[in-house]
């Protein structure tokens, strides 16, 4: 023990610098990340912004309440809806979405023409680098109610479909619009898992006479299953964290029924309504769930394929 | 015999390649060019729904309009100041951490690797950060725009194992040479790792020009709005705009212009002059940007 604590203080008397580096990054983890967390502790109080000198500092002053706000929230109609939004919209678009990125990659390899295959690869991944902003302007123009859709429709005599104010159709809006936005990105990652399989092996079924479907079969997808497994576990890892600022943007309060998040919800009710007890509380039920997937997934992930996501 | 049928099995589905693959990629491009061409159209045209992909009656007082009434050069200049001020930043920090963390001799190594990883994967929430920067008093700063995205865990990471995969024995040249730990990082390491800095300087550039629910939350003040606040505001707020522009000050200019300028116009015309920037770049870059997937996919 002693002779250890000797070693590292030779080592930092070695390279002081190493030490000295670190200390920016240090800095805005502690103030930024592990901070907050403190922060967390207003779910068990009756927080009030005033109470300090300043909103961190009211946090201590605060009176604990226990479980008070977890019991409002759990027993509350809202919880159950904003909860349930958040699985169906995130498995409806893992569904309809998570297998089109596999086939467009396997499809652009078929393609020889090197300038038509670049020029489908940057049409198709551009729109992963505009915000969430810039897509519903976009969409707002095509299908808002005076968009080109609906202006087309309602000159055949036909009703205007309402995307962004009906619940019947708001969440195939938010799970194209997501298609719209990813699917270029994630089919560069195929592309890349593609690119890296062994030629050998297409030669190899080339000679045992197996054709361009046949390849695809015996040797693309069993060369891709390492990555689409990856990426199908890091999805359902991640279901609580994504989606939140689509949703915010797009969402509006004729479709809260279907779109509301838990994420949204907490914004509304912490930021907009100043309830900021009751919204840490949803937050620290997010945080934690959303921790045991991730590290689930990270688990299942490193015994399957032996890949850690860090 | 077989080889026929094989053959144009072969072919049918390349050609079946060739047809979804550019029905996705119009899929993806269209929408940008209809909104393009809706913001240089006639007004009629506009609200008659008659443009799809080519601007008719062509004419530029909707972008003339967003350009000079609006707050839009103010906008693009606090979203620019934050981009290059914020990826100057996190670059110098993100460096400046995964140097000495790629070192696998540095003592307390796991722990500190540890501690990011933690933070990397459990978050404090919308409001405890919010309360943060407020009792900071960064709200409606530049600061709070940057400060809170210096490091992103996940960036740092990927400059870490770009690091790692410089053999030892180059660093351990330099050192014999008589450098330091910084020299060594400046003169020997950097420069051999400019494909990565590229890459994760755009990957922090796009997140910082993109940010759009910090910027909402964090400033109130007009002044402050980023481009993305003004872009998301114009969007909602077009009908307004346009009753200012009608019953407002150059009311009794009329003239061609007013005609010309409504509100699907306006929302146009805001999307396509944020799209522009990102156009402009993205040639430059794209080798980089999908470098930085590639990166992501392999590092997961």
């Amino acid at each position: 023990m002693k002779k250890s604590t000797q070693s590292f203080w030779n080592y930092v008397k070695a390279h002081p610098f190493l030490y000295i580096m670190l200390i920016p990054g240090l800095f805005f983890l502690f103030v930024y990340k592990f901070w907050p967390l403190y922060g967390l502790t207003m779910a068990f109080k009756n927080y009030s912004i005033f109470a300090g000198t300043n909103p961190m500092n009211a946090i201590r002053a605060s009176e604990w309440v226990g479980l008070k706000w977890f019991r409002t929230l759990f027993s509350s109609s809202q919880f159950s809806i904003v909860f349930t939004n958040t699985l169906a919209i995130n498995f409806l678009k893992i569904i309809w979405l998570f297998p089109i990125p596999i086939c467009a990659a396997i499809l652009l390899t078929s393609i020889r023409l090197p300038w038509y295959k670049k020029a489908l690869t940057t049409a198709i991944y551009v729109p992963y680098f505009f915000s969430w902003v810039i897509i519903y302007g976009i969409f707002y123009s095509l299908l808002g109610s005076y968009g080109i859709l609906n202006t087309f429709l309602s000159s055949i005599g036909l009703d205007r479909i309402m995307f962004f104010t009906d619940s019947r159709f708001f969440r195939s809006l938010l799970i194209f619009t997501e298609g719209w936005k990813e699917i270029g990105y994630n089919t560069i990652i195929y592309l890349a898992a593609i690119t890296s399989i062994d030629p050998t092996l297409y030669e190899a079924a080339k000679i045992d006479g197996a054709n361009k479907i046949r390849q695809i079969w015996h040797v693309t997808l069993p060369g891709l299953l390492p990555t689409i497994v990856l990426m199908l576990i890091l999805k359902v890892g991640y279901i609580l964290d994504t989606g939140f600022e689509q949703v915010l943007i797009f969402y509006n309060p004729a479709v809260y029924d279907v779109a509301d998040i838990i994420q949204t919800y907490v914004y509304r009710i912490g930021l907009g309504q100043a309830n900021f007890s009751l919204a840490t509380a949803l937050g620290l039920f997010n945080s934690v769930v959303a921790f045991i997937l991730v590290v689930g997934a990270n688990a299942i992930s490193r015994r399957s394929l032996g890949r850690s996501i860090w | 015999m077989r080889i026929k049928p094989q053959y144009s099995s072969e072919r049918g589905f390349t050609l079946f390649a060739y047809v979804f693959m550019t029905l996705l990629a119009l899929v993806c491009i269209l929408p940008c060019i209809h909104v393009a061409a809706k913001s240089i159209s006639g007004g009629t045209l506009v609200v008659g729904g008659q443009i799809f992909l080519f601007p008719k009656q062509i004419q530029f007082d909707t972008m003339g309009y967003i350009l000079k009434k609006t707050a839009f050069f103010n906008c693009l200049k606090n979203t620019i100041i934050v981009t290059v001020l914020g990826t100057f930043i996190s670059m110098f920090t993100t460096i400046t951490t995964a140097y000495p963390l790629s070192k696998p001799s540095l003592r307390g190594r796991r722990v500190i690797v540890l501690l990011y990883v933690f933070s990397m994967v459990f978050f404090g929430g919308i409001v405890p950060a919010y309360m943060v920067v407020n009792t900071l008093g960064l709200l409606d700063t530049y600061w709070a725009l940057i400060l809170p995205f210096a490091i992103i865990q996940f960036n740092m990471f990927v400059v870490k194992s770009y690091f790692e995969g410089i053999p030892e024995s180059i660093e351990e040249a330099a050192y014999i040479d008589g450098a330091g730990d910084v020299q060594t990082l400046t003169m020997i390491v950097l420069p051999m790792s400019t494909p990565i800095i590229a890459t994760v300087s755009l990957l922090y550039a796009v997140n910082y020009w993109n940010n759009y629910f910090h910027a909402m939350m964090y400033t109130s003040s007009s002044s402050m709005k980023t481009l993305q606040v003004y872009l998301y505001d114009t969007i909602e707020n077009g009908q307004a705009l346009l009753e200012n522009l009608y019953g407002g000050a150059f009311g009794s200019t009329v003239g061609q212009s007013l005609v010309n300028i409504t509100t699907g116009g306006i929302v146009a015309a805001a999307v396509t002059l944020s799209i522009i920037p990102i156009i402009l770049v993205y040639p430059f870059v794209q080798r980089y940007l999908i470098q930085g997937i590639t990166i992501g996919s392999v590092k997961g």
